[in-house]
């Protein structure tokens, strides 16, 4: 099955890549995803680990709803259905990766906790695939953008660990510790991320 | 489409989704949370186990019959299941943490109800664990000794015999009731002799805000099943022939009146003075199957004692149990001291006899107060 | 459900029938974070800190304990009297270690007011400036505290 908005390959692709995962930023852009943003950020590991963790999902995610959403549901007129069938899909699929990494890496495990199974309800992954249809990629052109969405998504929160890190010698106000500080910095941050909005044209 | 076949196509769609996803996970847990058999090597060898892997430590030796003890059932809050792991342990979980000291952890000290066995393993365990085994009874009579205290005679089913040396005690499993979620284990001395082989006395307190009393006070009653773990413990009298010194009130009694019985029928002559401390005359009990044995053994002496204000009419020991203590010992050079009461209650007596010469190793309790 | 994964394990331990029977937050409706603001503030405004408090406290449940069982004397008002239990139990926070069982009862005759304090009670008053949720057997209300000790400034 061709994509209907097939045009020039490659070079599309990367556009969709590049603009999911700066211009487009999932996180800093959109704001989506911010809980485990907010939370997990404080460590560096766990926040390499988590991002990791979003990226897989996100990537395979997309690709399997952009699957189901192009040769199931948009033939058969069912497209009401995306939202159901995607939370089914990201549900099962995190089950699987929790099972997956609690075998191979039981120190990833326990560093990331509750996060883990919290990624069902990450809202940056159902995001990534209802923009997804909305803008009718194709299977390829879905694997992509779930890829570079994931991407933006660890990227951001691996910069705010990062930052935090820094911080942890820094005077803040009392009120402002934790939460309060970190939304600060995830604003300055997407403002810089406005940076990157000229790389591609709509 | 028209209604009814995009309500037939869409209830497909999406049950075909939701069953296909619920295969692909029931295999993946098949292949990713099997982890196959495992070795469990005991004590560099002395015992090995083939399991299969998958479950708790703790869980995976009860199905061994080998029982760790445990209060909470594997919830990972009351520390009691530690186990030594020499080989194999999976990193330490956030859990686990909290429970250990930096100096278990070091010796490789784990909870074993939080570590999940994935790979063969050795680990060190008490000999005497081997010894302790899971037992279901029936009450055969319960019957209030005072206004907080209650006598459980358990006539024992399955295994329908026990072996234990007086002074080791249970684990009586408090089952799920009303707002209790789970089960959980409280320990109690076993009050009756070892040649009672076929039943286990227990002497409970009811304690406020209590998960066990509250359901042995409230629910439990003659001819209902229950469930315990034993043998435990390392509280026994020490070999010899030295005089004893027991100090304990209440339901701490409850090795003691096994421990003299024990001794009457063995015969046993060792000189021994059982303080037993209480408040009103209402907290005395089996005050007078005690004269029986002072009469029927000539070194034991009873000594009574009421530490509460209005107590008109009682003719025995008044005061604190320690300062009735300080009264009659003399000279404790020689002698054994034997308590069982709460930490307070075991700090002052320890004090005292100490005060009083008898050495530190010379001064037994069981540790878990 | 709870996002951070630390709280929400010392929520289930402080749930009824897991550490103890009627649990630690008793029939408070409020969540964790809202008690103990609430609580901070009364102290607060009776003039002390939770150390003190907990200070103040630790030295009734000592005096108490050494009476094994028998009302004590504290101060000209108040009288004190230790209930044992055996057993330890484990703070519901965690890396805290374990407590001895058992209570003490702190009456004022005069007024018939008591309240009852646990060795975990005031090691969590201390540390973790938690007093319990009302309706808690072991809740100690900040103002009744106040009155019944004339803690802080007053």
């Amino acid at each position: 099955m061709t994509d209907p908005s097939h045009a020039g390959g490659a070079a599309h692709l990367l556009v969709i890549l590049v603009s999911a995962a700066l211009t487009d930023n999932i996180l800093l852009t959109r704001f989506l995803g911010m809980c485990s943003f907010l939370a997990i950020s404080r460590q560096m590991k766990a926040s390499v680990g988590l991002g990791l963790a979003v990226t897989f999902v996100t990537t395979i995610t997309c690709a399997i709803n952009a699957a189901l959403y192009v040769w199931v549901l948009r033939p058969y007129g069912l497209e009401s259905l995306q939202l159901i069938l995607f939370i089914v899909v990201i549900a099962a699929f995190v089950q699987f990766m929790e099972m997956l990494i609690e075998r191979l890496s039981l120190g990833l495990y326990y560093a990331l906790g509750i996060f883990l199974p919290l990624i069902t309800v990450n809202c940056a992954v159902l995001g990534a695939a209802l923009f997804m249809t909305n803008r009718n990629y194709g299977v390829t052109e879905g694997l992509v953008f779930g890829f570079g969405s994931g991407f933006g998504w660890m990227l951001a929160i691996v910069l705010m660990a990062g930052i935090r890190e820094r911080l942890k010698t820094a005077r803040i106000p009392p009120a402002l510790e934790g939460p309060g500080i970190t939304l600060i910095i995830a604003g300055i941050i997407a403002l810089g991320f406005v940076g990157f909005s000229g790389m591609v044209q709509p | 489409m028209d209604g009814v076949s995009f309500v037939l196509t869409s209830t497909v769609v999406v049950a075909a989704t939701c069953l296909a996803s619920a295969v692909v996970l029931l295999i993946a847990e098949r292949y990713l949370a099997n982890y196959g058999p495992c070795t469990i090597d005991i004590n560099q060898g002395s015992k090995k186990l083939e399991v299969r892997g998958g479950k708790p430590l703790l869980a995976t030796l009860m199905q061994q019959q080998i029982f760790i003890p445990s209060a909470c059932g594997g919830r990972g809050t009351c520390a009691y299941c530690k186990v030594k792991i020499t080989d194999g342990a999976p990193p330490i979980a956030p859990t686990e943490l909290t429970l250990l000291t930096d100096e278990e952890q070091q010796k490789n000290v784990r909870i074993s109800c939080q570590v999940k066995v994935r790979n063969d393993l050795a680990i060190e365990i008490p000999e005497a664990l081997f010894r302790v085994k899971q037992f279901t009874g029936v009450v055969e009579r319960m019957r209030d000794l005072t206004h907080d205290i209650r006598e459980l005679r358990i006539r024992l089913v399955e295994p329908a015999a026990i072996e234990f040396t007086p002074g080791q005690y249970v684990q009586l499993e408090a089952p799920a009731y009303g707002d209790n979620p789970e089960p959980v284990y409280r320990a109690y001395s076993i009050a009756s002799p070892p040649s009672d082989t076929g039943h286990v006395e227990l002497i409970i307190r009811l304690v406020p805000n209590g998960i066990c009393t509250t359901w042995v006070f409230t629910m439990l009653k003659e001819g209902d099943e229950v469930r315990f773990n034993g043998p435990y413990g390392e509280f026994r009298l020490a070999e010899g022939d030295a005089e004893m010194v027991w100090i304990a009130g209440g339901s701490g009694m409850a090795p003691f009146w096994g421990m003299t019985r024990h001794m009457r029928e063995h015969n046993v002559q060792r000189p021994c003075t059982y303080f037993f401390g209480a408040v009103a005359q209402r907290d005395l009990f089996f005050t007078d199957e005690f004269h029986d044995l002072e009469k029927a053994m000539p070194g034991f002496r009873f000594v009574p004692a009421l530490s509460g204000a209005e107590n008109d009419g009682w003719t025995g020991e008044k005061g604190l149990i320690t300062q009735v203590v300080e009264r009659h010992l003399k000279d404790g050079s020689g002698k054994e001291g034997y308590l069982c009461g709460s930490s307070g209650m075991i700090d002052a007596s320890v004090k005292i006899l100490k005060a009083k010469g008898i050495p530190e190793d010379r001064i037994f309790y069981d540790k878990f107060t | 459900m709870e996002h951070d994964p630390h709280l929400q394990r010392v929520l289930d331990r402080m749930r009824s029938g897991v550490l103890s029977r009627d649990g630690f937050l008793g029939t408070d409706p409020r969540p964790l974070e809202e008690v103990l603001d609430a609580d901070r503030s009364a102290v607060a405004a009776l003039g002390t800190t939770h150390e003190e408090v907990a200070a103040r406290l630790g030295e009734v449940l000592d005096k108490a304990r050494a009476g094994l069982g028998t009302p004590i004397r504290i101060g000209d008002r108040l009288v004190a009297t230790h209930r044992e239990a055996m057993g330890r139990i484990p703070c519901p926070f965690g890396g805290c270690g374990t407590f001895p069982k058992g209570e003490v009862e702190l009456t004022d005759p005069a007024t018939g007011e008591s309240l009852f304090l646990t060795a975990l009670g005031i090691h969590m008053v201390g540390k973790h400036g938690f007093y319990q949720g009302r309706g808690s057997r072991y809740r100690l209300e900040p103002t009744a505290l106040g009155r019944l000790m004339q803690l802080g400034g007053g």
